[in-house]
């Protein structure tokens, strides 16, 4: 393994690390932080008031970046190594800070929209699995078109980096807006999915998270309508695990 | 024992006396009378490299290219064998040269069978073009410039889209900038005294596709002659060897790669290894991805292979009559002459290290410009500024020279090269001395948004180390910045434009 391998490798690890720090949090729940989840029927036919005094929206918004980073981190691992090995020693990690700052920027507003429509759905259709259906259907047809597939491919275009002073600073966080940009077109209606259920929300935010991973370890590919549910993360493991057994 | 030997297509002076390329040409002739979708075609097996068949309005899509030869567009195989076949060439990876080896067995497999069959020799083989050979070798074999064969019958060997380095049809390699300084090389990843950044055989390519360095080999004489081949009259009409989606339709890019391979196994005879991490013999499908599969004349359900089944030629059928490069090792006192020179008094017993061995430590950016540049015909100049705490190291490095405290390498990188045009070969020069060229083979595709690099463009990788340790004997590395300038070999057009997204300096410890 060269030294450069070594450093990407070190990267990694420290990414799913945090990734699972992450995760851990959300399973754990601590008050600061609370699901952005549409909740079951006690909430039914509440004022939106009392419904805001029940979801404080800074506590929904922890718990949403709270999911973001967990779920999102692990695709982060290519930009960042490169953040890195862009920039000079003294301020990769700065570069790579700034970079996951654009980035969840853009998740921050997205999710912004997002608990504003999952209030008005809980609002309205308390404990219903119909938007949960309806946005099933859409990711479906979503998850298949070309326009997601550009989204994808876009996701693999590393941009130059200035190297000194804010424009290093500018293109860090531009580099991690623009990859947000690309990520949300690809993932957002995926994203969006599991909070909409009444029930299972974490044990389908993992199946997320994996399949949004596969996908983007996945070549670019010409657009087009396609079946597309990348298996490329269970290719790795069945082959990787192969390797290894044959070893042992 | 053998059964199939490539030998040198210059033999009987390159023509047609040369019976591998009367033969070649009859088994070209007869792929390209198949259909584009019969997996045995000339069309088909161009596609397995890359293709332009889908969303090109204009050249390079293969419906715009001017015969000879009349390359057709339809009708197109089924999207399964489509996805399972083509645009499988392997480039900016440590793949190059395996998945490369595989291809140019299924073709001569093809021919073999074709030429056979018309009554030609059971053990025909695909020629090789050395373009470093001695005389005139450096010229295209002259069978390929001839407009009819022998018997009066169009040549299939002919291409019109064939300009070479001076854009006027005469096909040759210029030497140098084409070199076959990789030769010297001795690890295939990573790097040392005598290889430079990222290693012969290319980077390692992991579970993503974030790769656009080419290694050692590839770049120099591979990316070099596929553009001097190609060569370029517009942009609208460049030559197919200068890009990969057009590449495999000209018939010399057999006769080019095969001479690839013939260096990669004389590189290997000299003693040099491959590598022998599981991912690299495995292939790309032990990191998730697609597998090398090649239709064959025993099975059209395709030949699927390995880098283990491509890494030594003893396991396979052929052999190269000669594997000559002329180029000798210098593996020992490479070393030591860097730190002579340097001025470092070494003690003949004192042991030096192990040069088949990567030392290569963590690369470190230590300078760049700033801004973009776009290349015009005058090409362009910029100043690399140095990170004063980094750029410290290197001077300090070279101060504290020893065989226990090896000296750094430092390295000029030309980064997210962008463009539409492959047919260009940029000058690289640094305090107005020459520091190497690069080849823009593969610019277009790396450019694409939907191509596989997702539109970042290429990156290169050029060894500056030597250029430094004059400056540094010269007392010139006090400045705060190096001088570089870019300049194409060929006329950019008026409505293209080449960009250089960042130009860096790294410098490299090694161990």
């Amino acid at each position: 393994m060269t030294a450069a391998e070594r450093s990407r490798r070190s990267v990694s690890l420290l990414i799913f690390v945090l990734s699972a720090t992450c995760w851990g949090l959300l399973l754990v729940k601590p008050a600061a932080v609370k699901h952005c989840f549409v909740t079951g029927g006690e909430l039914s036919r509440t004022s939106l008031e009392i419904l805001l005094l029940t979801n404080p929206i800074s506590p929904m918004l922890a718990g949403w970046g709270l999911m973001v980073l967990a779920m999102m981190l692990p695709k982060l691992i290519i930009p960042i190594q490169y953040t890195c090995e862009r920039s000079f020693k003294n301020r990769r990690f700065r570069a790579a800070s700034l970079f996951v700052l654009g980035y969840m920027g853009v998740w921050m507003v997205v999710g912004a929209l997002m608990i504003g429509g999952i209030l008005g759905l809980t609002l309205f259709m308390p404990g219903s699995y119909t938007p949960a259906i309806v946005v099933g259907i859409i990711a479906a047809i979503w998850q298949f078109s070309p326009v997601k597939q550009q989204c994808l491919n876009r996701g693999h275009n590393h941009k130059a980096l200035a190297a000194f002073g804010r424009a290093a600073d500018y293109d860090s966080v531009l580099f991690g807006f623009e990859h947000a940009v690309w990520c949300v077109g690809s993932n957002w209606v995926l994203m969006l999915f599991p909070v909409l259920l009444p029930g299972g929300n974490n044990f389908v935010m993992l199946a997320v998270t994996l399949l949004m991973l596969s996908e983007h370890m996945e070549a670019p590919r010409t657009p087009r309508w396609r079946i597309n549910l990348s298996s490329k993360l269970i290719r790795i493991l069945f082959a990787q695990t192969s390797i290894r057994l044959a070893r042992s | 024992m053998a059964t199939y030997t490539r030998k040198n297509a210059w033999n009987q002076n390159g023509t047609f006396s040369n019976s591998d390329l009367l033969w070649y040409a009859k088994g070209v002739r007869a792929m390209q009378a198949r259909a584009l979708n019969d997996q045995a075609s000339w069309w088909f097996f161009a596609a397995i490299h890359n293709e332009y068949l889908s969303g090109q309005t204009t050249f390079p899509g293969w419906a715009y290219i001017s015969a000879p030869p009349a390359v057709p567009t339809s009708p197109l195989p089924s999207q399964s064998i489509r996805d399972k076949f083509w645009n499988q060439c392997q480039h900016q990876s440590w793949y190059f040269e395996p998945w490369h080896r595989g291809y140019l067995i299924a073709i001569e497999a093809q021919i073999r069978a074709i030429v056979i069959g018309l009554g030609g020799p059971n053990d025909w083989s695909l020629p090789y073009w050395n373009y470093f050979g001695p005389g005139n070798q450096y010229k295209i074999p002259p069978a390929f410039t001839q407009l009819t064969l022998p018997d009066g019958s169009p040549n299939p060997l002919f291409v019109k889209a064939r300009y070479g380095p001076r854009n006027n049809g005469d096909i040759y390699i210029p030497l140098p900038p084409v070199s076959q300084d990789c030769q010297r090389n001795t690890i295939y990843t990573g790097s040392n005294a005598v290889t430079p950044n990222p290693g012969y055989g290319g980077p390692s390519t992991g579970f993503s596709n974030a790769g656009s360095v080419s290694g050692n080999l590839e770049n120099n004489p591979h990316n070099m002659v596929h553009t001097y081949i190609g060569g370029s009259i517009t942009s609208t009409d460049y030559g197919l060897m200068s890009d990969p989606g057009t590449a495999a339709l000209d018939p010399i890019f057999y006769l080019h790669h095969c001479n690839i391979d013939r260096m990669w196994a004389s590189w290997n005879a000299a003693g040099n290894a491959n590598p022998t991490s599981t991912n690299w013999l495995k292939g790309p499908a032990a990191t998730g991805g697609r597998k090398f599969v090649m239709p064959m004349p025993s099975s059209r359900a395709g030949w699927v292979y390995t880098p283990n089944d491509m890494k030594s030629l003893s396991q396979l059928n052929y052999v190269y009559d000669n594997l000559s490069t002329g180029i000798t090792k210098q593996l020992v006192g490479s070393l030591a002459q860097r730190l002579t020179k340097l001025g470092v008094n070494l003690i003949q017993t004192q042991p030096q290290p192990d040069e088949n061995m990567d030392m290569g430590g963590n690369s470190e950016m230590v300078g760049a410009n700033e801004g973009a540049l776009t290349l015009k015909n005058s090409g362009a100049r910029t100043a690399v500024r140095f990170q004063k705490e980094a750029w410290a190291k290197v001077p300090k490095s070279l101060m504290n020279a020893s065989v226990t405290k090896v000296p750094d390498h430092v390295y000029l990188q030309l980064e997210n090269v962008k463009g539409k045009m492959d047919s260009n070969v940029l000058a690289v020069s640094v305090n107005h001395k020459l520091a190497g060229h690069v080849s823009l083979f593969g610019l277009r595709k790396a450019s694409s948004n939907d191509g596989h690099h997702g539109g970042a463009g290429l990156t290169f990788i050029l060894d500056i180390t030597n250029l430094v340790d004059e400056l540094h004997l010269n007392n010139a590395l006090d400045a705060d910045s190096l001088d570089v300038t870019i300049s194409p070999d060929n006329d950019i057009p008026n409505d293209e434009e080449i960009t250089v997204g960042r130009v860096s300096l790294h410098r490299q410890p090694q161990s």
